[in-house]
């Protein structure tokens, strides 16, 4: 099985979201044992934001990449089961419907894609803290 | 027949109309509005403010740098409104050609008209002291009134208030305190007596650096609104409002931190990588604290706590721009007149002659002026609430009725925040509201 970057890097949507990965630093964080939950952006959500949204200074790049991550590997049926989950980040992430299933303002288009070290749900939009 | 029912249908809304006292407001607002009705005199009053707001917030954010970088803990601080030349000349990192992210074409270094004024004041030339002492000045007080409202506040969201209070900041402090200090016994003396008491003033120093961060933002987004409106930039007030939202989202991601310069060297008490982004541990902050909360102002009205006039809770004050009655203006030198006679100074002169035009002319300027400014926050208002539904809820032109639902209850509570007899939202929907 392949790690969760790997897998990302496979599929060919993530460039946005790897690169700003590797921009803020986090590769090596990502690609420990983990386990991680992460909440994965296609490239045509980071395309949606306003200009100018992620074009910022790694730690502040982080901030938004690790509100996307879990620590832990949860699947959508336990996710759902929870109203909020603690990002990285330190801000909750909302689940605000099971069916369909979105996670704050963001749709998940595709759950459950087991890697070597947590798990990935695919994600319509980039979601933000606050 | 059938074609206009099926148009009709068409054109139906996914949600019913909302039943909120201002949901004309909230209906605007999800047609892509701003909480300040679309005319044309609105978006000049408001375009016109922000240019007077900007000189001398150009004047602010350079200082509140100054005081927290440079002035730091002076126990006589009586110069610290005397910015040095460097920090007049500091480039501002969103003007001219220098900059990274230009949101200002005009130049990088402190405006022409805020030299202009600082050299001759309303009296005229004459040393920059007697200008202080005569107040012949831009009034920093106002300044530091709202960082002093940011301090007094906190907890508003962001993660900048409990890094405050934070290990790692009491250390980074307590350096760069005893080095400030070294050679000066008494006060490093009066450190270890009451460490507390200096670590409570870099707080606040802190919160200076904060704002003078964030003012460094706004005052080029204003200049630059001033420049597109004179140009025939703006066709009406949501295209203003966009501007101001496009701006957040530009520099969301704009670090927060506090350096202490001694000479050359940089102490950094909270440093660029702990995270800290202009939108949530400055912009929303401030807006809460100013545009909202405050506190009362002694010297214009008398409150009694005991008899509730004063909300027992900090988050029920509504002591801000959004709320203010903007008549008792020049009675007690209170923050909010002090911005205003800054402004005066600065009026374009397509200002002026509404004023001029209106109640009692140049005698009530101030008070005008005032109210155009109340219309213009309610305005940028507007603007952080829609980058904020932006951000954490759904587009405008969403397509799931549980979307646009969401959408609603967002922008209903946002106007609760109105509902408060004190609030001006009602006001600023009438032109005659001068």
């Amino acid at each position: 099985m392949a790690s969760i970057l790997e897998t990302a890097a496979s599929v060919g949507v993530f460039n946005t979201l790897l690169a700003a990965v590797d921009a803020a630093g986090l590769r090596e964080a990502l690609e420990g044992p983990g386990p991680f939950t992460v909440f994965a952006p296609v490239d045509d959500a980071f395309a949606a934001l306003p200009p100018g949204t992620v074009q910022t200074p790694p730690p502040q790049l982080a901030r938004i990449l690790t509100y996307h991550v879990l620590s832990g590997a949860y699947s959508r049926e336990q996710l759902v089961a929870e109203d909020s989950w603690s990002s990285l980040e330190g801000a909750p992430i909302p689940i605000r419907c099971k069916d369909p299933f979105e996670v704050k303002n963001a749709t998940v288009v595709t759950a459950d894609v087991v890697c070597d070290n947590g798990v990935v749900h695919v994600i319509d939009r980039v979601i933000l803290p606050g | 027949m059938s074609a206009t029912v099926a148009s009709e249908r068409i054109k139906a809304p996914l949600i019913p109309p909302s039943t909120h006292r201002y949901a004309d407001v909230i209906h605007r607002l999800e047609a892509g509005g701003s909480m300040l009705p679309d005319t044309p005199e609105n978006l000049k009053q408001i375009i016109g403010i922000y240019k007077a707001y900007a000189v001398p917030m150009d004047f602010y954010w350079r200082d509140l740098l100054y005081i927290a970088e440079r002035v730091f803990l002076n126990p006589l601080p009586a110069f610290k409104y005397f910015i040095s030349q460097e920090y007049l000349d500091r480039p501002n990192s969103y003007a001219g050609d220098q900059s990274q992210l230009r949101i200002w074409r005009g130049g990088e270094k402190a405006h022409p008209e805020l030299l202009e004024f600082m050299e001759r004041g309303e009296t005229g030339r004459m040393p920059k002291l007697l200008h202080h002492l005569w107040h012949d000045r831009v009034n920093m007080e106002f300044a530091e009134a709202c960082m002093q409202a940011m301090l007094w506040h906190q907890g508003m969201g962001g993660r900048f208030n409990d890094y405050l209070e934070s290990d790692a900041y009491k250390a980074n402090a307590d350096r760069a305190i005893k080095a400030y200090f070294k050679g000066n016994p008494l006060m490093l003396g009066l450190y270890a007596l009451f460490p507390d008491m200096f670590l409570e003033q870099v707080r606040q120093l802190s919160y200076t650096a904060n704002l003078g961060l964030f003012w460094e933002v706004m005052a080029p987004v204003f200049f630059e609104m001033s420049d597109i409106y004179d140009e025939g930039g703006f066709k009406g007030v949501p295209d203003a409002m966009d501007f101001i939202v496009n701006g957040i989202f530009a520099v969301a991601g704009r670090p927060i931190y506090h350096h202490l310069y001694i000479g050359d060297e940089c102490y950094e008490i909270i440093p660029k990588s702990e995270g800290f982004t202009w939108l949530y541990e400055a912009a929303l902050p401030y807006v809460e604290a100013v545009f909202y909360r405050t506190a009362p102002f002694r010297g214009t009205k008398s409150y009694n706590a005991q008899a509730g006039q004063v909300p027992a809770d900090q988050a029920d004050f509504h002591y801000g721009i959004l709320y203010a009655d903007v008549f008792p203006v020049g009675s007690a030198g209170i923050p909010p007149t002090l911005l205003m006679q800054d402004m005066v100074h600065f009026l374009p002169p397509y200002l002026k002659e509404i004023y001029r035009e209106h109640k009692r002319g140049e005698e009530d300027e101030l008070v005008q002026l005032g109210i155009t400014f109340q219309r213009s926050m309610y305005n940028v208002t507007s603007a952080v609430i829609q980058a904020l539904r932006c951000a954490l809820l759904y587009p405008l032109d969403d397509t799931n009725p549980e979307h646009l639902m969401a959408n609603r209850r967002f922008f209903e509570a946002q106007m609760d925040r109105f509902l408060r007899p004190e609030a001006r939202l009602p006001d600023i929907q009438s032109q005659n509201y001068r």
